[in-house]
C-alpha cells in the first residue's frame, strides 16, 4: 500500500517552510487543511531547554512515515498530505515536525491528521535529545508496538 | 550429519543511548547460522554490560521492519536497536 505520489513525506535536515507545505495540499476540490505544527518548546520538566537535537533511523522512519500517509488515505476521505519530520539541532520555536492534509470537509481531515501525528510519535524510528544549561539527556518516548511474528521476509526460531 | 556451516555476518546499528553505551553507530557481527535478534543483544550485553538493563526498554528491527527477539538472522541482515522513540 503505496501513498499517492501526490504525497510529500520527507526527513529533513534544514528548516521546513510551513508555507510551502499548506499551499501545496491546498485543492479547489478542498474545503478544509488541518495542519499540525510541532516546534521547540523552550523548557521540560521545569529545566530550561537550550536547544534539541534529532536523529532518526533515516530510511526506516521515512518508510514509516510513508505508511503512515498510506494509511490515512485509506481510512479518511482526505485529498492530499504533506508530513515532514526534521532532523538534527533545532533552536527553541523551529518546527520540528509538521503535518497538513487537505479534504473536502473538516472532520476527515481533523481525524486523519491527528492519527498521523500521533502515530507518528509511538511508531517512527526518531529520537531526541534535550540538551540544558547543566547537561543533556534522552526524551522518554515510546516503545513501538512489534508484531509477535516476524515478517514474510525472515523465520522464527522454534520454541526448544 | 551435514557439516557444521559457516558463521554468518549482519549489519547492526545502534541509535540513541545505545549508540552511546556501544560507542559506535554501527558495527558488524559474525553469529551462528540459526542465530536470532536475542542472541545477537546477548552478545553486545556481554561486552557492554550496561546494555542489560535496557533490554526491557528497547525494540529491534531487521531490514527496517519491527522484529521479535526471536527472529532468525541470515546473511547480510541490518539489524537495529531501537530505543522508545521520542520524534514529534
Amino acid at each position: 500500500m503505496a501513498a499517492p505520489s501526490t504525497d510529500i513525506t520527507s526527513l529533513v535536515h534544514e528548516p521546513i517552510d510551513p508555507v510551502a507545505l499548506a499551499a501545496y495540499v491546498r485543492g479547489n476540490e478542498d474545503g478544509a487543511i488541518v495542519i499540525f505544527d510541532g516546534f521547540v518548546r523552550d523548557h521540560s520538566k521545569n529545566r530550561r531547554t537550550l536547544y534539541l537535537v534529532y536523529e532518526a533511523y533515516e530510511p526506516m522512519a521515512l518508510a514509516k512515515i510513508q505508511e503512515i500517509a498510506a494509511h490515512i488515505h485509506n481510512q479518511f476521505s482526505i485529498h492530499r498530505v504533506a508530513m515532514v519530520h526534521r532532523v538534527g539541532r533545532l533552536e527553541i520555536g523551529e518546527t520540528s515536525v509538521y503535518i497538513a492534509v487537505s479534504a473536502a470537509h473538516r472532520a476527515a481531515a481533523f481525524d486523519a491528521c491527528r492519527y498521523a501525528i500521533d502515530t507518528l510519535k509511538r511508531t517512527v524510528p526518531i529520537w531526541k535529545k534535550e540538551y540544558f544549561e547543566d547537561g543533556s539527556v534522552w526524551a522518554d518516548g515510546e516503545l513501538p508496538p512489534v508484531p509477535s511474528a516476524p515478517s514474510a521476509t525472515s523465520a522464527v526460531k522454534p520454541a526448544s | 550429519m551435514p557439516p557444521v556451516s559457516q558463521s554468518i555476518r549482519v549489519k547492526v546499528l545502534f541509535f540513541g543511548r545505545l549508540k552511546e553505551i556501544a560507542g559506535r553507530t554501527q558495527d558488524s557481527l559474525d553469529l551462528a547460522p540459526d542465530a536470532d535478534i536475542e542472541s545477537l543483544f546477548a552478545n553486545y550485553a556481554s561486552r557492554y554490560p550496561e546494555l542489560q538493563q535496557y533490554r526491557s526498554f528497547l525494540v529491534a528491527s531487521c531490514n527496517q521492519e519491527f522484529a521479535p527477539w526471536n527472529t532468525i538472522l541470515h546473511a547480510g541482515d541490518e539489524v537495529a536497536l531501537l530505543p522508545p522513540v521520542s520524534g514529534g
